[in-house]
């Protein structure tokens, strides 16, 4: 295996809504790394980037994002139509070849324009979901009550997860939604998606994230702390509800298995918990020790957006692991609905 | 600066095969029936092609199933989406109909999230009539057993082998500030374009230099004279497609105005005749009187730019030609 250290990252900050292009987005992101780097943008061996056009509803707008990442000189590029964490995948899997050095992943949304509830149903089986409407909040409401149900959790644990994520959202400069507030105060709140209140919720958000990786001794000269990919791997589940046990995920356990993931030595994790249900879940399947600090940047509840929303996960550990705040932590990223599709990468600074 | 607001509505009209399995789910839905498929020791509904377990073909083994079943998960929809099977509150539950060992998720019709609970009898009831049930998943809901009706329905004739499934999004958004610029100097009468930092002029322009790569401001602003020269054209026969309102050829020319560094495409041209019609002739635009104007359908999209509806036509400045090897060079 070929070492592969993440050296650089950028975001912008989560914004309801975004008053300019999806390139214009991307653009600060390069730009603000190529400087940190010293390099040329043509030095970069390949880009890919993670978007998706139904989002703001554009035919061809991942085309029109080439322009914030720049395609003159020409450049070798890739897009996928997934969260810029599978992208991180397809360029950590590239690199592997040995042929090239560095990568270049480039994850943004617009959701601001569109209706997520509306497009996400979209993503599921054309015949006996999508017709139905089911869409991702929905199915976030079944998930609580099967978490419910299998005395997993109480409509409390979800209260506490928002309000610890919420509070923490608060030192997080990217953040769009933060605040103090107290788990009483939530659980006072209607439902939404019984058992969820609105509040076990995302904001929408408009948003971009950008990382450069490169191969081990690439990597130490373009820059003084690399933070190394000890481990990334992806695992799905079925699309059809029934054949899942929405109060596990399987999928993220196969993951942490096939990559040994040792639980117990992660300083931080950040988990892609879009629902607050999904922390309660995905704690359980990785059994995750209490010595491991979850979401400190507040998580997706305190910014979501789509398509960047993994990728920056696994920013917020890269960066604390470069700041000494951590050692070693875990970013989590997660597509489809009720964590239908889980990516753990682990990642670790210099000893 | 004027706010310019922005709605479209994108259609995909999908007809899609149904198969061996979904195809004969579908069909009996439409006949009142709901079916399951032999996978192994169980029966799984909604039926699927692959065994989950081995990923194996299944033969196409059905099971009728319910139409009486046990709710096994709920959640409470208090604010339904305009995409959900009922527009006033309902719940979406995984069923397990009588004879299945998986759940189906579909909705339920009930009074309030009171009449839920996990463990719940529901019953399938079906639209009345042949033309409400189409076979799709949407002809059949349920609801609790106790408010259940006795139903006769009349079965369709043939297989359904396809379905139709019109996805129709709504987004609305505002024109970006370098856009609204432009749409504003297009009724005032004028090209407002965007000077890159390698001195070229983009029209309209993006909001950034993708070249220089740094955003632009007004201050990059500048106004074109209302003439070009024709770069090229088509004849365009109008065909028949959802949408079209062209019936008669007509002329489609791609024109680039006096000092700009980009074409402005598919400006239609209907009053010069084709045969008099060249590349390298010299235009003007006449713009419409200024309460005809319309930016409507200006955009913050940038692959087919339009200029609204703001030009009258383009007519002839009596100038010669540019000849062919004098032809601005454009981006």
């Amino acid at each position: 295996m070929e070492d592969v250290a993440i050296v650089a990252f950028a975001q912008t900050p989560c914004y309801r809504r975004y008053q300019d292009s999806e390139p214009s987005l991307i653009m600060g992101l390069v730009n603000q790394i190529v400087a940190e780097v010293e390099i040329d943008r043509y030095e970069i061996d390949l880009t890919i980037a993670g978007s998706c056009d139904y989002l703001s509803g554009r035919a061809f707008a991942f085309i029109a994002n080439v322009d914030g990442y720049g395609a003159w000189p020409p450049v070798y590029e890739s897009h996928l139509e997934m969260d810029g964490a599978w992208a991180l995948f397809e360029a950590f899997v590239r690199l592997q070849m040995g042929d090239i050095d560095s990568a270049l992943i480039v994850a943004s949304g617009k959701s601001s324009p569109g209706t997520p509830r509306e497009i996400f149903p979209l993503q599921t089986n054309a015949y006996v979901s999508a017709p139905l409407g089911l869409d991702p909040v929905s199915v976030a409401g079944l998930q609580a009550r099967a978490l419910l149900d299998a005395g997993k959790a109480t409509e409390r644990d979800f209260a506490e997860v928002v309000s610890r994520s919420r509070r923490d959202g608060l030192s997080n400069p990217n953040a769009q939604v933060a605040k103090d507030v107290s788990v009483e105060d939530l659980l006072k709140q209607p439902y939404y998606a019984s058992p969820l209140r609105k509040h076990d919720l995302p904001p929408i958000s408009d948003g971009a994230t950008a990382m450069l990786i490169a191969r081990g001794k690439r990597a130490r000269e373009l820059c003084e702390k690399p933070v190394w990919i000890r481990g990334i791997d992806h695992r799905i589940e079925s699309h059809h509800l029934g054949l899942r046990d929405l109060a596990d995920s399987p999928s993220s356990r196969i993951a942490a298995g096939s990559l040994g993931l040792d639980a117990a030595s992660l300083d931080v994790a950040e988990l892609c918990v879009r629902f607050s249900p999904e922390e309660i879940v995905l704690r359980q399947a990785l059994d995750l020790a209490d010595g491991t600090k979850v979401n400190p940047s507040g998580g997706p509840l305190c910014g979501h957006p789509v398509m960047a929303t993994g990728l920056t996960r696994i920013v917020e550990v890269a960066r604390r692991i470069r700041n000494g705040e951590a050692g070693r932590g875990l970013g989590h990223a997660a597509s489809g609905p009720a964590l239908q599709q889980n990516l753990l990468c682990i990642l670790e600074g210099d000893a | 600066m004027s706010e310019f607001p922005i709605s479209f509505t994108l259609e995909y009209p999908y007809t899609r095969t149904l198969g061996p399995v979904i195809g004969p789910f579908l069909t009996a839905l439409r006949d009142g029936r709901i079916l399951g498929i032999r996978c192994g020791g169980r029966v799984i509904c909604p039926p699927i092609e692959f065994d989950p377990d081995t990923c194996e073909t299944l033969s196409p083994d059905f099971v009728e199933v319910g139409p009486g079943g046990t709710v096994e998960n709920w959640t409470w929809i208090s604010d339904p989406s305009s995409k959900h099977p009922f527009q006033s509150p309902f719940a979406f539950v995984q069923v397990k109909l009588d004879g299945a060992d998986t759940t189906m998720t579909h909705a339920v019709k009930a009074s309030g999230p009171d009449a839920m609970s996990t463990g719940m009898r529901v019953m399938a009831q079906f639209h009345e009539t042949l033309e409400e049930r189409t076979g799709a998943i949407t002809d059949v809901y349920f609801v609790p057993e106790a408010d259940a009706r006795n139903q006769s329905l009349r079965p369709g004739a043939g297989e359904v082998e396809i379905s139709t499934h019109l996805i129709s999004l709504t987004y609305n958004d505002t024109l970006y500030p370098h856009a609204a610029r432009f749409a504003e100097g297009l009724l005032d009468g004028k090209f407002i374009g965007q000077r890159l930092k390698g001195g070229e002029v983009s029209i309209p322009g993006k909001g950034y230099d993708a070249i220089a790569r740094v955003m632009l401001s007004e201050a990059d602003d500048v106004e074109l004279a209302p003439t070009g020269t024709v770069l090229s054209y088509t004849v365009i026969t109008p065909v028949k497609y959802r949408g079209q309102k062209e019936t008669e050829p007509y002329l489609s020319a791609s024109l680039i105005l006096d000092g700009a560094g980009q074409t402005l495409v598919q400006q239609d041209i209907r009053n010069i005749p084709l045969d008099e019609f060249r590349v390298g002739m010299r235009l003007r635009a006449i713009f419409k009187p200024v309460d005809e104007r319309s930016v409507d359908d200006v955009d913050n999209d940038w692959m087919y730019p339009s200029i609204g509806n703001v030009v009258e036509r383009w007519e002839s400045t009596g100038e010669p030609d540019v000849p062919l090897d004098e032809l601005p060079e454009s981006m």
